[in-house]
């Protein structure tokens, strides 16, 4: 469904995506996994072309998409929760999930997108008159899914969903993902935490310095002595 | 003391929907356009010929509205879409920096197409006021200050009920973030731009009932900016009271310092607030 | 710049000094005047704009009153040198009283608050002076075109040697560094807020003398004329276009502006400004360096296709 081939990632003239090559198949979860700085998160940005490519093809459903800009990405079939979060903080939970729904095909969904976001985060409905901005990192986050999923897309992309999380929340929102994932929904997250990330991920790359240095089922990786001593401690 | 006090909150009604366009560009993208003053003065012009040619002014909005928002968007696409990749700070100074050649560039093309002679659109209604409670209530003002009431409502309208609107709001918000959700962000900012300088449309026709030359615009921008900082930049909903606001204390510098003076008012007010309080009088309260 | 720089200055110098002694023609004479004026103003708005980052786009507030202290003085008698001191000291002093907290506001607004200010200036000024003075019949008798040329250059001469003293000393280096990134030349312990002030008080100083050399030029003298907004923008204008950080860059741009309003005098008044805003436009968005950059520009490509003819570099 996703096909990313030998992409390179530069800032100015420094590289810092070397040749990455990763897939994701319809119905799958797959995750990427590294340390800090590893260029995880460029390569998710790179999907969506909030950062632009040097050299390489990415493709979804066989359309290239790496010459399109993110609007034209996100209304071809994937969405997005960035980094941080990133709702809008001086409009309310529900005029975030309403804004979700911007693409012209997710606006006719509307009313049946928000009741489903409402029964996967119940929370969010309580509070859906409150400013976004005010809410703690945990309610942020569920409201960052929630308003990806308005737009109804078939793929969701997932960039350090636990960064600054408390671990109950963590626990909740990884649930949340296999339940999505489980409806229907293609999932690929770039995560540090890698032992909650391989526990729901049918299969995981591993990046390093900008570049894959292995991949495979998440059962095979746990069992991996490098991973095992460079992620798990152990 | 009345009748001044009267027609400075007609001024401010006016000032107002001036700080509206400068608000809403610098609210959505970080730019100052410091050449929203000349494209009001393109306005009256365009009013001032069009009345010459049998078009009565108020009708004339609607087309010189239109005009304008072209010229915004021509403008926009040619010089600061280029600005956009800046961080904000970059951003406002580069901003400033191009409207002001901007400025100059509109200016002194005016004055070459037009001479430096002063203009006034009157038509024959021009002097009828209506009288109460012992004070004149000039009709074209009271036109100028529905206007103004009738413009915030449907602006309000436009960015809370439409989904255009709404997307603007969120581009103002976080630009990457309303991409992710399907947003054209490039062209919401080319649109709202065009939107701005189509703004300018209301001050031009009824600084064209006043008076108007090539290079005053500068002066108007001033009133503008003066009360966009006064309502603290980026919060449009604050704009209207502040410019009510700066009309009364230009009123009162009238009564008591004389006319010639009421220009430098506005202006020390600016300077003061901008020295003592850089984030505006108001909670930046952004779209 | 080296010696040899210094010493193409210097015989530069001697030839514009050696003008007068060979052409008399008066038009030419004030003509090279208003050029020294525009040199003068130019190159002390350059140290504030293009070397500290401060773009003011006031300094026609301290033209203006150099302008005025300087003619108020010397048309009461005071010899030219000390009126000419005088009216530097007080665009000095207006810049401490209002170009300083103009430096208090957020770094991006510092243009528009001169500007505030500058507009008040003129608007008080032309409030308080609206009737134009002319000289007594005693001053119009010593009139000396010549000794106006001579004392012109001095202070042009005088305006581009400060700044270029300044730049190459430490505290140019403070100033780029503010320039470049305040917060970063903050963190690293430059006292921003003093080298602002200095740069300010040193640019105010010399635009004030090329009011005060102004005012002595003109024969009728309309008071609230240097405190026009055009006074404020012309350096803003050279100096981006003839090159923001250099020395010779503001020089340039005054030369190409006057060149530019000469050719077009005869013709529709302001076709200058409108090839010099679209100019300014270009260069802001497209060459930041300028003019003078350009020179820099080409000797890089000159030097890039050196290097790939030799099989050097991609």
């Amino acid at each position: 469904m996703l096909k990313v081939e030998h992409l390179d990632v530069r800032y100015g003239d420094l590289q810092v995506l070397w040749n990455v090559s990763i897939e994701v198949n319809e119905g799958e979860i797959v995750a990427l996994i590294g340390s800090n700085g590893a260029g995880k998160s460029t390569l998710i940005r790179a999907i969506t072309r909030l950062v632009e490519p040097a050299g390489g093809r990415i493709s979804f459903r066989g359309i290239p998409i790496h010459d399109k800009p993110p609007h034209t990405i996100v209304s071809l079939g994937i969405s997005m929760v960035p980094e941080g979060r990133r709702i809008f903080p001086k409009m309310t939970v529900l005029q975030n999930l309403e804004i979700g729904a911007y693409l012209k095909k997710a606006r006719k969904k509307k009313d049946e997108s928000l009741s489903m976001v409402f029964d996967i985060f119940p929370v969010l409905e309580e509070r859906s008159n409150q400013q976004a901005g005010l809410m703690s990192g945990g309610e942020q986050q569920m409201l960052a899914v929630g308003r990806a999923l308005m737009a109804g897309n078939r793929m969701l992309l997932l960039d350090e969903m636990s960064l600054g999380l408390s671990p109950l929340v963590v626990k909740n929102i990884f649930r949340v993902i296999r339940q999505i994932n489980q409806a229907g929904i293609s999932i690929f997250l770039v995560e540090q935490n890698v032992p909650m990330t391989l526990r729901i991920a049918d299969r995981a790359y591993v990046m390093e310095s900008g570049r894959i240095i292995s991949h495979g089922r998440s059962s095979e990786l746990m069992g991996s002595d490098h991973v095992r001593s460079a992620y798990l401690g152990i | 003391m009345g009748q001044t006090l009267v027609y400075g909150l007609f001024n401010g009604a006016l000032y107002g929907i001036i700080a509206l366009g400068i608000a809403l560009v610098f609210g959505i993208m970080r730019y100052l356009n410091l050449a929203q003053g000349s494209f009001i003065i393109l306005g009256s012009y365009a009013s001032f010929f069009l009345f010459k040619a049998g078009l009565d002014p108020f009708v004339s909005i609607p087309l010189v509205a239109a005009g304008l928002f072209l010229a915004g968007i021509a403008v926009f696409k040619v010089s600061f879409s280029r600005l956009l990749v800046y961080p904000d700070p970059g951003k406002i100074k580069n901003s400033l920096l191009i409207s002001f050649g901007l400025m100059l560039l509109i200016d002194s093309l005016a004055t070459m197409a037009w001479t430096g002679d002063e203009r006034s659109i009157t038509p024959a209604y021009s002097g009828l006021t209506i009288g109460f409670a012992g004070l004149r209530f000039p009709l074209i003002s009271l036109a100028s200050a529905a206007c103004a009431v009738v413009l915030i409502f449907s602006l309000h309208f436009f960015l809370s009920r439409t989904y255009f609107g709404k997307s603007i709001v969120a581009v103002s918000q976080d630009f990457e973030a309303a991409s992710l959700m399907g947003i054209n962000v490039n062209r919401t900012f080319l649109v709202s731009f065009g939107i701005s300088v189509m703004l300018a449309s209301i001050p031009a026709v009824f600084i064209g009932f006043k008076s108007f030359s090539p290079t005053v615009g500068i002066q108007w921008f001033n009133k503008g900016i003066v009360v966009v900082m006064l309502s603290g930049l980026g919060n449009i909903y604050g704009v209207f009271p502040a410019g009510l606001f700066l009309g009364i204390i230009e009123a009162i510098s009238v009564y008591v310092f004389g006319a010639p003076y009421r220009e430098v008012t506005g202006l020390v007010v600016f300077v003061i607030i901008m020295v003592l309080f850089p984030k505006g009088l108001f909670k930046g309260q952004e779209l | 710049m080296g010696k040899r720089g210094l010493a193409g200055f210097g015989l530069v110098i001697a030839f514009i000094a050696l003008v007068p002694t060979v052409v008399t023609f008066e038009y030419v004479l004030n003509l090279l005047i208003m050029l020294f004026i525009y040199v003068i103003v130019a190159e002390s708005w350059n140290l504030l704009g293009g070397f500290t980052g401060q773009v003011s786009l006031g300094h026609s507030a301290f033209f203006g009153i150099g302008a005025l202290i300087t003619r108020l003085l010397w048309v009461n008698h005071m010899p030219i040198p000390l009126a000419l001191l005088a009216g530097g000291a007080s665009a000095v002093g207006l810049a401490a009283i209002i170009g300083m907290p103009c430096l208090r506001m957020r770094s991006a607004y510092f243009p528009i608050g001169t500007l505030a200010l500058a507009m008040i200036a003129q608007i008080t000024i032309g409030n308080l002076f609206p009737l134009p003075g002319s000289l007594s019949s005693e001053y119009l008798v010593t009139y000396n075109t010549v000794t106006r040329y001579y004392l012109a250059l001095l202070v042009a001469v005088l305006t581009v040697g400060t700044v270029y003293r300044i730049v190459r000393s430490r505290t140019g280096l403070a100033l780029v560094a503010i320039r470049d990134d305040e917060a970063a030349a903050e963190a690293m312990g430059v006292k921003t807020m003093r080298y602002k002030v200095l740069s300010l008080m040193v640019s105010s100083l010399l635009v004030g003398f090329g009011g005060g050399i102004f005012a002595y030029h003109q024969v009728s003298f309309y008071y609230y004329a240097p405190f026009e907004l055009s006074w404020a923008f012309l350096p803003t204008l050279t100096s981006f276009i003839g090159g923001l950080g250099t020395i010779l860059g503001p020089v340039v741009g005054a030369i190409c502006f006057l060149g530019l309003s000469e050719l077009f005098a005869l013709s529709l008044g302001e076709v200058h400004i409108v090839v010099f805003a679209v100019t300014f436009i270009l260069v802001v968005l497209f060459l930041p360096g300028g003019l003078m950059s350009i020179n820099t520009k080409i000797r890089m490509m000159a030097f890039t296709l050196k290097q790939r003819a030799v099989g050097i570099g991609r």
